[in-house]
């Protein structure tokens, strides 16, 4: 089977390849003006050749062979003013664009025929944020907040208020891969899902591929949130910023070498507690987290630059010396880009990502302490090859050497016996974006990953939740390696020049599994690698999708249909306490899973009014032996509609408003059907797993954005926000509880979190 | 952990000052009525008692109906074997058995053309020293720690559960210890309360009863006790918990040791 798959792909790679020989290259990089920032997936196509041409890659790095000639290339990118530029081409040609920014959000129509990137691309199931309207868009507390802004897309679910973490076409919260700056974060929020970990001042670009992802991207099932940081501005220094009722941020950036070289540093905190603290009963209360970001890079010369990323985020939670709880995520990334020469781009990074959870308590006098948690070292290689003008190819290789601490108790008179477990996640890809004709795009590849179980650690072997052999694995000894072939398929065909249709299939595989006891996320969750009895998930999409313009490329419209199946999924048996079990391997339960759904998206990009209209209407199912007596049941995060409505009106130049609407069936859970009594107590009877609703969520946030006229170089700006206008109590839990006066009668008593909640930010920049 | 999670939900929430609680009527899917199996066996002098009910639908306000036509024995793994006197009102009774640490007893039911056998070993008994009261200010409110005072024994393998009564009414939470993380030693950890229909003050009586118990009683409630943890995330997926009851019977039949605490919050 895999032979038959490798065989294809190198036919079809080969085919490719021996069309159009091409002369010379023109190849540079494509920056912002105003900042120097590199721009990524800018579309740079040859007027004289229509079909002709490339997107930037993550370093703003383009290139273009054609025949000996005169060209003009036309650039264009969302916010930014088109670019018609002139080429010479009798010699390789290395030649860097500077795209100016556009005033408004009203597109500016400039020459001819307007690229319609959505429908030329064979990308599906992707979404590029774009940080410009992100900032428009109102959350809770004011907060510019990358997440929660995916999350008005469709197709991509958020696990609800108070929740951590979100679900790509109904997948589990550990089945995203989100990576800052290339490198893995493990636990993307804050203060339990009310703000994400991304400070949106630092973040340049973000974009979510809903499953099928390109070969380079892997190790998670359902979808890739790729964020880049921003580079800093390398020609002047800048200060900017907010102020805000519950947090507060600030950004530094700067050149290093003046236009070569930059630096960016971005804090944020919320102190939240400092105003509680205010109130004698609240000072021994510790609630805030912060988030530090930075980055540098250096030119070394022109081929060759470096860059240095770091995050450092926590969440602390504490009540005076009983209680306390500190979770957080470090990233560090060293990268060195090279163009080797006008056609290979090459990028190697050495990454290392930590995630920490740690709580403590003390009863008694004493003190007992939970600590779990990942790090990862890990190595890329990756080349970019642009063939040929039909041709671009990707290809290179991705170590990574995880060590995994599962909840680990220790504390006065603890005996704490469990260990580190270690593994290496190893893969290679390759991948090929052809222009196979006039009207038909086709990207597929093919990623090969190995994971080793590794020592020095013991290995408890289970059939049936009973232990059957225990494996003693040496110091960096391989007990056991999993290989799994991943291939990936996207192809579009132009039905006419402003429609598409477009076809995908994809196979991703995961190593590492989310542990979690509760029903939501919680810091609590622990990852835990393959082993003898965990085996890696699978996971097989095939998507069909619909994409057109409307109305000179001020309408977009792009519908999918998906269909996904997932093996080896994990559950737990019931009574497992995931925290103090000996070895949480011995209460797993494994089965499979099923989603499909049907997202729409229509987009309204031109005019004093802009946004969008996403709605999705899925379903996803699991089947665990053990569970439910084997038969399938609605995943928790199984939500049949799912309507997000935003939109940004531009009343003056200088005021904005903006309002975001969303509708959502409430997720699968498990309501009593009956009850009895038991030593004394009533105690509930459940039937089928998931077979209820929570009730739907819907809410209506406002904002208004009021742009101070500039003062020299000092630019303000006041927002007003009012989340949950209309006051909904939306459900975050429900609990059943005997009525007080009438203990024969239950009563279902729900609990919300936010009602109204106004927010006011200050923001600067100079 | 369940009140350091409910903590850090009080602590969030009220730092939002926004969250709120209300009443809503649900519908809710239909009830397949299940016989119900009550059965204690305990280290004091008989009698003991078992209990066959069945379950109702959530909203039923009828009394639940009970089966007085079964026929139930309990032995042991001494020779001892017997079959309880059916009294009405669901009970059976015991007339001659012994409860003895460290012996298996199995239960067995039969009724409307089922069997239904459930078997728990009685552990040795722990004793249970005393109840100390910790007096914590959390966020300017008084908040009380109960912790159940006895020594673990070295063995790997306790199980321990506490049933609790404020003021003589007997509340419905359910509350597991056992020896994984601390074992052997004097213990420290305090019964984790769900303080939403629980509040103590100065005055209230306080009776504890501690239980040791088997594990298959002891999986038993602490399913009962994950499902009902409502901090962050909230509780596990709710099922009827795993018992040791064959045949599809909800209900436990538990052989355990007792001993009973009482204090006053002072």
């Amino acid at each position: 089977m895999y032979k038959k798959i490798i065989t294809s792909f190198l036919l079809l790679f080969s085919a490719t390849l021996l069309q159009a020989q091409s002369k010379f290259t023109v190849s540079g990089t494509v920056k912002q003006q105003s900042s120097g920032e590199t721009l990524i997936g800018v579309s740079v196509v040859v007027v004289e050749k229509p079909g002709v041409g490339v997107i930037t890659n993550e370093y703003g790095f383009y290139s273009l062979s054609l025949p000996k000639g005169n060209y003009t290339l036309r650039v264009t990118y969302v916010g930014y003013k088109q670019e018609l530029i002139p080429v010479k081409l009798d010699a390789n040609v290395t030649l860097s664009i500077d795209l100016l920014d556009q005033g408004s959000m009203q597109e500016v129509v400039v020459g001819a025929k307007k690229t319609n990137d959505n429908v030329t691309r064979a990308t599906m199931g992707t979404e590029v944020l774009n940080m410009k309207t992100a900032a428009k868009i109102p959350v809770v507390f004011g907060e510019k907040d990358l997440v929660k802004t995916i999350q008005l897309m469709p197709g991509v679910k958020s696990n609800g208020e108070g929740s951590n973490g979100f679900s790509v076409r109904g997948g589990a919260t550990d089945q995203n891969l989100i990576l800052l700056d290339e490198a893995p974060v493990y636990n993307a929020s804050h203060l339990l899902g009310i703000f994400s970990t991304f400070n949106s001042d630092a973040i340049k670009d973000a974009t979510i591929i809903k499953g099928n992802s390109p070969a380079q991207f892997g190790g998670r099932l359902s979808s890739v949130l790729d964020v880049k940081m921003k580079e800093g501005n390398n020609k002047d220094y800048h200060v900017s910023g907010g102020i805000g009722l519950i947090s507060s941020r600030v950004t530094v950036e700067g050149p290093i070498q003046k236009e070569r070289s930059s630096f960016i540093i971005s804090g944020r905190r919320t102190y939240a507690d400092l105003f509680a603290r205010l109130n004698s009963d609240f000072k021994d209360v510790q609630l805030y987290f912060y988030d530090l970001n930075v980055k540098a890079n250096l030119a070394i010369n022109n081929e060759n630059k470096i860059y240095f990323s770091g995050y450092f985020g926590q969440d602390v939670l504490g009540v005076s010396k009983t209680f306390g709880s500190k979770w957080g995520n470090s990233t560090a990334t060293l990268r060195w880009n090279s163009v080797l020469s006008s056609k290979l781009f090459s990028n190697t990074s050495f990454i290392y990502s930590n995630y920490d959870f740690n709580v403590r308590f003390k009863s008694d006098g004493s003190e007992t302490k939970f600590n779990s948690h990942i790090r990862d070292f890990n190595v890329k290689q990756d080349f970019s090859l642009y063939l040929n003008a039909k041709n671009t190819v990707r290809f290179g290789f991705n170590l990574i050497h995880h060590t995994i601490t599962p909840t680990k108790a220790e504390g006065t008179d603890i005996v704490s016996n469990k260990k580190s477990r270690k593994g290496s996640e190893n893969a290679v890809y390759v991948s090929n974006s052809w222009k196979a004709g006039d009207r038909f795009n086709i990207d597929y590849g093919l990623r090969f990953s190995l994971y080793n179980v590794l020592g020095e650690d013991t290995y408890n072997v289970y059939q049936d939740n009973q232990l059957i052999q225990s494996i003693k694995l040496g110091e960096g000894k391989v007990g056991k390696t999993y290989i799994n072939w991943e291939p990936r398929l996207s192809m579009s065909y132009r039905v006419s020049n402003t429609a598409s249709v477009k076809l995908g299939y994809a196979r991703n595989t995961q190593n590492l599994h989310l542990m979690s006891n509760s029903t939501g996320g919680s810091p609590t969750d622990q990852w835990i690698g393959n082993s003898y009895n965990i085996k890696p998930e699978i996971a097989d999409q095939v998507s069909l999708g619909f994409s057109k313009n409307f109305n000179g490329n001020s309408y977009e419209l792009n519908t999918e249909v998906y269909y996904k199946t997932m093996q080896r999924q994990i559950d737990y048996r019931d009574g497992a306490d995931i925290n103090t079990v000996p070895d949480i391997e011995s209460e797993l339960l494994f089965g499979k899973g099923r989603a499909y759904g049907w997202e729409i998206l229509l987009k309204k990009k031109k005019g004093k009014l802009t946004g969008w209209v996403g709605y999705t209407l899925s379903k996803t199912e699991r089947q665990i032996n053990g569970i439910n007596n084997g038969q399938w049941y609605n995943a928790k995060q199984d939500r049949t509609h799912d309507l997000s409505i935003v939109g940004i009106y531009e009343l003056t130049p200088r005021w904005t408003l903006s309002g975001t609407f969303i509708y959502t069936t409430g997720n699968a859970v498990t309501f009593p059907t009956g009850k009895y009594v038991l030593n004394g107590v009533v105690i509930y009877q459940y039937g089928s797993r998931n077979a209820d609703r929570m009730p739907a969520t819907h809410r209506l946030d406002v904002s208004l954005t009021y742009e101070k006229p500039a003062k020299r170089k000092f630019q303000s700006s006041w927002n007003f926000g009012l989340y949950n206008v209309y006051g909904r109590q939306n459900p975050y839990s429900m609990t059943f509880k005997e009525n007080k006066d009438n203990p024969q009668k239950i009563d279902a008593v729900q609990t919300a979190l936010f009602q109204w909640v106004p927010g006011v930010t200050y923001n600067f920049k100079f | 952990m369940k009140n350091s999670s409910n903590i850090l939900f009080v602590a969030i929430a009220l730092l939002l000052f926004t969250s709120c609680e209300k009443k809503v009527t649900l519908t809710y899917k239909g009830n397949q009525s299940r016989i119900i199996i009550e059965g204690n066996v305990i280290n004091q002098p008989g009698p003991y008692f078992v209990k066959i009910t069945k379950s109702v639908s959530l909203t039923a306000t009828e009394t639940y109906p009970t089966i007085d036509d079964a026929v139930v024995t309990i032995s042991d793994n001494a020779g001892n074997n017997e079959t309880l006197t059916p009294l009405g009102n669901g009970m059976y009774r015991t007339d001659l058995l012994n409860g003895v640490e460290g012996r298996t007893y199995t239960l067995a039911v039969k009724t409307e053309g089922n069997t239904y056998t459930a078997q728990s070993t009685m552990p040795q008994q722990v004793a249970f020293d005393s109840i100390k009261v910790e007096k914590l200010t959390i966020t300017g409110e008084v908040e009380y720690n109960l912790i159940p005072v006895y020594k673990d024994p070295i063995a790997k393998g306790n199980n321990y559960r506490f049933v609790l009564s404020v003021n003589d009414k007997l509340i419905n939470q359910h509350f597991i210890q056992n020896d994984e993380v601390k074992n052997g030693l004097v213990n420290t950890f305090r019964l984790e309360i769900n303080d939403d229909d629980v509040e103590l003050k100065p005055g209230d009586v306080v009776d504890i009863k501690m239980q040791c118990i088997d594990n298959s009683v002891a999986l038993f409630y602490r399913a009962l006790a994950l499902m009902a943890d409502s901090g962050p995330g909230g509780g596990t997926t709710p099922n009827n918990p795993p018992n040791n009851i064959s045949n599809g019977a909800l209900g436990v039949f538990s052989a355990h040791t007792v001993a009973t605490k009482r204090v006053t919050i002072p």
